[in-house]
């Protein structure tokens, strides 16, 4: 039985895998890894890897209005029988954890693409969980992102998703006279598991032509952000703050990667 | 196409995370491959205070904190290392000497690795948390290092190498890493030890024993190295005979309980018959009994076992007999057990005669099934206080410092002797002392165990007192710092505010003009209500039940906060309290002192005069209490027809009220229960009787006067706070006893008395018992409620969502719905309801964001709930035993004072006969409220020349024979030879007889215990 985190953390401010409270995990990505699709990514956030490919933008499947307004993005999410710990196999129609996925994928990426450049079509992302060790849903967003700018699909800025969780009795409100907080970047699964969790997702506009061009600081928007935990209010603003500065780290490292490619 | 495969040499960061593989099976028999990512760093300081490097590498945490580093720089030398060292200990030095370690004589400066702390959690669970309660306090200056997670220390597992021995290694290259690190840091040895291989590497590696000679007072110390894992190294498999027979395979068990087959429940043993044992399980209404060592298998009171129904053919009755351990093995010498059967001749005999009985008619004779040990779940083995059998210490004890064996006889009766090695046998004798039982082998007769510390000599004050909190596991140290730093910083010069704009105010209704009194035992300081009764111009009248506001100092989880809620109540001795809050809250700013200004949680009803209740309100206030009286105090003034002020008025309409709301609930099917209580008023001067201090409570009207109204408060606040928080308010339930309980005490009354008990509700039952009176026995009916209270289960907390609606019920109180709500400063539970009241009545708190406060989450107030449902019982049983211990030694002192010619004549008093046994009564003495145990020499026949020696009187139990019926309830014991007319005397149950109390020394053996004898000197006047 290996030791937990709300034990061993208080103790000596290492989390279970030697990270430190604000370290992400090794981020590792590659993109246009499949020259079938639009666009394609590779990513990896400790052991948790996604492979993400984008089709589209296409013609939309029926002629109605649907589409008539923008682009229609269509999310498939995926979850590998071998992803987990427990070799599970499925049957048809995906569980409800991968659904969500989906739908948050879908909605998150539904607005945040310029869509409204291609009425009547239809943009499909497929995201492959191949292995899940935590944090599912940012690192998801990250690959989505990765496969669409390899897709060449236009979008206001790169969209970074990040996990922030709160150690420590959560569920009550903190105490103003001990204003200790233990908040961790970038959970693990057994963290997952044992503590509460925010994903957040950012991203950053590029102002446009009403705005000053001048100011060289760039907005952060908060796209995205979701949680199934229970926790106290007092709580979420340090986590927010946490989850950001996570974003801000992880679109640096998205930056290297799709700078550094060079698509033949 | 592109190949997928990570190319990690481009990523500098990559070099430094390896991954942890490891395999577990779950409890479906599965097996998973568990990948675990490692990040390893430079930065994990060493925490010493030599190291001139670590501390610029210290990272600091998410507020900004430098964890202070812990090892000092001047650490203690021992012989072999006289420069000073710092500890490694392997996961084995921990298994074997966790007590060492918490010993505040030495073992400072320790480094606790990451890989042993994993080993010892997979190990044992206690030791675990133990050692991280360790680790958590300062002055012991335990550092846990994570040297898993650091790049110079981490170890990775060869490929033929086992799991222990990589284990080993990396405690190894830990400590010459330490050697190393502060050698190029600062210039100072440090040592380690773990064995052999050790050496090669360059590390001092010492066996625990070895370390532990070289320290000062060593003896003392190496008697707590638990016995059990080096004794099975060095005997190994040869030794011979194995006395039980082997537990289960865990899956056999599980696979049985769940085919029907086999099954689990927690072991109890008989008070007064130590080889036998209940365990009650739910596939049956009725316990399983199980007799003797050999089915008991080496279970302790406590366990949570598994156990197998026997063969029909082996049903016995329960045991009519008095066995007491101490008796029966006498003379087994603890070195020698190999040689000796498991079950000794004259248990095998005792035994035998129970089967004899199996054959009876009545249903306390009925053969009972009965079952055996197969597998024990759970230890619930736990320290325990005893002394030390001065019987079982060689004859060469006083002489030279040798190892023996000794038998220490715990104190509670419940458990067997413990074999302890030990090298201050000769100083311990007659002394109290704490031992911990670390193992039972198969070819042990005994559990064997080990020292810990002696509390002092025995019948000393303090020596007793720890024994009692130790026994019933009180938290009885003083409060650490950061619990009193939650306390408010005026300390005693703390008020309420003055201006009614402070935040203190918010919420709170000002109630000071009200008439309020409070109404206590005679110097109590801890006084958690108050209350006042007021006429309304309706007709109507107010009355108002005031609480101290505890959860106004107490914030939810807090140091102080945790602190209350593991301690759970305040703990009352006789001489001592043991409080669950700190001094200065318990009986200074929470309570209701009178005359100064108080914070309160009111309580307040609109009620007709007949004591209807039309409306009832709930708040926050601020009350000034008038006046504090005892119960006396406020019975005389009550009663003083020429006092005729409000206050005093106010106190009669209460008291008016109570009465009505009294017969109301007696009406309701409320029980009137009795417990055999004393109580002791010690402020007594030194000269007169000692036992002149030791009183039966009475009732005075007051007493109930209070208790009504609480029990109203209560009832009015468990509704309120259930209708907002159905899942998750804190309630007190009693549940309905099964009828099956009563069968015996059913049988018993209507053979001997001819009475009914109509168990079919608690009306019924309250009614028959108010039939069960003796005229010619006044006590009679009391016993009778004593005994019927045995029958029933105890009342117990529970979180709202744990029982269906219609077991809320409280069955003694016949309330459908029951909590505690009055007295925050010595229950847990009741602070926990204030806050959910508060949060109910939409009390804001100071800074207005209480909303939800305290109202924590299920899981949470079920862990709770255990606890102080535990420690409430705790509780009890503390105070019991030290009333009875005082008044043990009440009887010693008057014995000794009163003693003329050497020999204590001891005091005679009146006595009920509660049980009868084959070979001895079990005698209730209302005046001392105590209940003892009659055996076959302390019957005084008529024209017995009393010689009062207790070994004179020891020899008389030979020549005597019995005659018990056991369905008659009657025992006749008389002298071998003589008719019975002259020398023969018959006891039977309900009876009352003379008896005689002293307190006695006993000799031989047991020397220097001391139990209350009860002598029969006579029956009394029978019909």
């Amino acid at each position: 039985m290996p030791l937990d985190t709300s034990t061993t953390y208080p103790l000596t401010r290492l989390r279970l895998d030697g990270r430190r409270w604000n370290e992400l995990r090794l981020l590792q990505a590659q993109i246009s890894t499949n020259p079938a699709s639009s666009g394609s990514s590779y990513l990896s956030m400790g052991n948790t890897s996604i492979m993400c490919s984008v089709h589209g933008p296409a013609e939309g499947r029926r002629g109605d209005a649907a589409g008539s307004s923008g682009a229609v993005v269509e999310v498939d999410v995926n979850v590998a029988g071998f992803a987990g710990v427990d070799r599970r196999r499925r049957g048809g129609g995906g569980d409800k954890t991968s659904s969500r996925i989906a739908v948050i994928l879908r909605s998150t990426f539904q607005s945040h693409l310029h869509t409204y450049l291609y009425p009547h079509s239809t943009i499909s992302i497929h995201v492959s969980v191949l292995s899940s060790d935590g944090s599912v849903l940012a690192a998801a967003i990250n690959a989505c992102t990765l496969a669409l700018v390899d897709a060449g699909i236009p979008m206001p800025g790169l969209l970074c998703g990040c996990t922030a969780g709160m150690s420590g009795s959560a569920s009550t409100p903190k105490d103003p006279r001990h204003d200790e907080l233990d908040p961790l970047l970038d959970l693990s699964l057994p963290e997952e598991q044992e503590l509460p969790l925010m994903t957040i997702g950012t991203t950053t506009v590029v102002p446009g032509g009403e705005h000053n061009m001048d100011d060289d600081e760039e907005e952060t928007t908060v796209a995205l952000m979701t949680m199934d935990s229970k926790l106290h209010s007092t709580y979420t603003e340090t986590m927010l703050a946490v989850g950001i500065d996570g974003c801000n780290q992880i679109r640096e490292l998205l930056e290297d990667v799709i700078k550094g490619s060079n698509r033949g | 196409m592109k190949s997928l495969r990570r190319d990690f040499s481009s990523n500098p960061q990559a070099a430094n995370v390896t991954s942890k593989v490891f395999v577990r099976s779950t409890k479906s028999g599965k097996v998973q491959k568990i990948v675990r990512e490692l990040y390893l760093r430079q930065d994990i300081p060493c925490s010493s205070k030599l190291c001139s490097l670590c501390p610029s590498i210290a990272p600091a945490d998410a507020n900004g904190n430098i964890t202070p580093f812990i090892l000092s720089d001047r650490p203690a030398g021992t012989k072999a290392f006289p420069r000073g060292h710092y500890l490694v200990p392997d996961t084995n030095a921990l298994l074997n000497g966790m007590d060492l370690f918490e010993h505040t004589g030495a073992f400072y400066d320790v480094i606790i690795l990451q890989t042993v702390l994993e080993e010892l959690r997979n190990q044992s669970l206690p030791l675990y948390n133990r050692l991280l309660s360790l680790i958590k306090t300062d002055e012991k200056r335990f550092y846990l290092f994570f040297n898993e997670f650091r790049l110079e220390t981490h170890v990775r597992r060869e490929p033929d190498e086992s799991i222990n021995d990589r284990n080993d290694r990396a405690v190894r290259t830990v400590a010459s890493w330490y050697g190393e690190h502060l050698r190029a840091s600062s210039k100072k040895g440090k040592k380690k030890k773990n064995l052999r291989k050790a050496k090669a590497e360059n590390v001092t590696a010492l066996s625990l024993s070895d370390y532990v000679a070289g320290l000062e007072d060593s003896e003392k110390l190496l008697d707590m190295i638990s016995e059990a894992r080096e004794a099975r190294d060095t005997k190994g498999s040869a030794r011979g005979q194995l006395f039980y027979p082997e537990y289960y395979s865990m899956s056999k068990l599980q696979t049985g309980l769940r085919a029907g087959t086999l099954h689990q429940g927690v072991f109890n043993v008989s008070p007064y018959n130590y080889l036998e044992g209940s365990v009650n399980v739910p596939a049956f209404d009725k316990p399983l009994i199980i007799l003797g060592r050999d089915n008991s298998n080496r279970a302790i009171a406590g366990d949570s076992v598994v156990i197998e129904v026997l063969p029909q053919d082996q049903w016995k009755s329960p045991s009519t007999k008095l066995v007491d351990e101490e008796a029966v093995t006498r003379n087994d010498n603890p070195d020698t057990d190999d040689t000796e059967a498991v079950v000794t001749d004259r248990e095998r005999k005792a035994l035998q005669e129970e089967v004899k009985k199996a054959h009876g008619k009545n249903s306390e004779g009925k053969p009972q099934p009965t079952a055996k040990v197969v597998g024990v779940i759970k230890r619930n083995w736990r320290q325990y206080v005893g002394h030390v059998d001065s019987g079982s210490t060689g004859s060469q004890a006083a002489s030279g410092r040798r190892q023996q064996t000794v038998f220490v006889l715990p104190m509670d009766k419940k458990v067997p002797k413990i074999r302890v090695r030990t090298r201050q046998a000769g100083d311990l004798v007659g002394h109290r002392i704490l031992v911990t039982i670390d193992a039972w082998d198969r070819d042990s007769r005994y559990p064997s165990g080990h020292f810990i510390r002696s509390l002092g000599e025995l019948e000393t004050k303090g020596a007793e007192t720890e024994a009692l909190l130790l026994e019933y596991d009180v938290q009885y140290k003083p409060f650490p710092k950061n619990v009193l730093d939650c306390l408010p910083s005026e300390g005693h010069g703390w008020t309420v505010p003055a201006s009614k704009e402070d935040k203190g105010w918010n919420g709170r209704r000002d109630l000071r003009d009200l008439l309020i009194c409070s109404i206590d035992p005679p110097g109590c300081q801890d006084i958690d209500d108050a209350l006042h009764a007021r006429p309304l111009p309706n007709g109507n009248f107010e009355v108002g039940v005031h609480i101290a506001d505890v959860s106004h100092f107490v914030k939810p989880n807090n140091p102080m906060d945790l602190e209350a809620s593991v301690r759970g109540s305040t703990v009352y001795l006789v001489d001592k309290r043991i409080d669950m809050l700190p001094h200065l809250l318990g009986t200074d700013l929470c309570s209701l002192k009178p005359y100064v200004e108080r914070y309160a949680f009111s309580v307040i009803w609109e009620v007709t005069p007949n004591a209807e209740i039309i409306s009832s309100d709930f708040t926050k206030s601020v009350i000034r209490s008038r006046e504090a009286f005892s119960y006396e105090q406020a019975q005389l003034r009550i009663d003083d027809a020429s006092q005729t002020d409000e206050l005093t008025e106010s106190m009669r309409n209460l008291l008016k009220f109570s009465k009505i709301l009294r017969q109301k609930r007696y009406d309701a099917g409320a029980l009137n229960l009795a417990s055999p209580e004393v109580r002791i008023e010690a402020d007594a001067d030194e000269v007169g009787d000692p036992l002149a201090d030791v009183k039966t409570k009475s009732m005075l009207a007051t007493n109930s006067l209070v208790e009504e109204f609480m029990l109203l408060a209560n009832i009015t606040v468990a509704s309120k706070i259930y209708a907002s928080f159905s899942q998750t308010a804190l309630l007190r339930r009693h549940a309905t006893p099964p009828p099956q309980n009563f069968e015996d005490l059913m049988n018993q009354l209507s053979k001997k008395r001819n009475m009914e008990l109509d168990v079919s509700s608690s009306g019924a039952l309250a009614n028959s018992l108010d039939r069960c009176v003796d005229p010619e026995n006044p006590f009679f009916n009391t016993l009778v409620r004593i005994l019927a209270t045995r029958c029933m289960t105890s009342a117990e907390y529970f979180c709202a969502g744990a029982h269906a609606e219609s077991e809320f019920r409280h069955y003694g109180l016949a309330s459908p719905i029951y909590t505690h709500f009055t007295s925050p400063i010595r229950r847990y539970a009741d602070l926990l309801v204030h806050r959910q009241l508060a949060s109910a009545i939409g009390y804001e708190g100071e800074d207005g964001h209480a909303g939800l406060e305290g109202v924590a989450t299920r899981g949470k107030l079920d862990d709770i709930c255990r606890n102080i449902n535990y420690r409430h019982r705790n509780a009890q049983f503390a105070g019991r035993a030290s009333i009875e211990y005082y008044v043990g030694q009440a009887l010693k002192a008057r014995g000794e004072k009163m003693a003329v010619d050497g020999t204590d004549k001891g005091v005679d008093e009146e006595g009920y006969v509660m049980r009868v046994f084959e070979n001895g009564v079990v005698v209730f003495v209302p005046r001392f409220g105590i209940e003892g145990v009659v055996r076959l020499e302390d019957f005084v026949l008529p024209g017995e020349s009393s010689g009062w020696n207790v070994t004179e009187r020891r020899e008389l139990a030979a020549h005597r024979i019995t005659d018990f019926d056991p369905e008659e309830y009657t025992l006749r014991v008389q002298e071998k030879g003589h008719s019975e007319k002259e020398r023969g005397v018959l006891v039977e149950l309900f009876q009352r007889v003379h008896v005689n109390v002293s307190s006695v020394k006993e000799e031989g053996r047991g020397a220097g215990k001391r139990r209350v004898r009860v002598l029969i000197t006579g029956a009394s006047d029978k019909k």
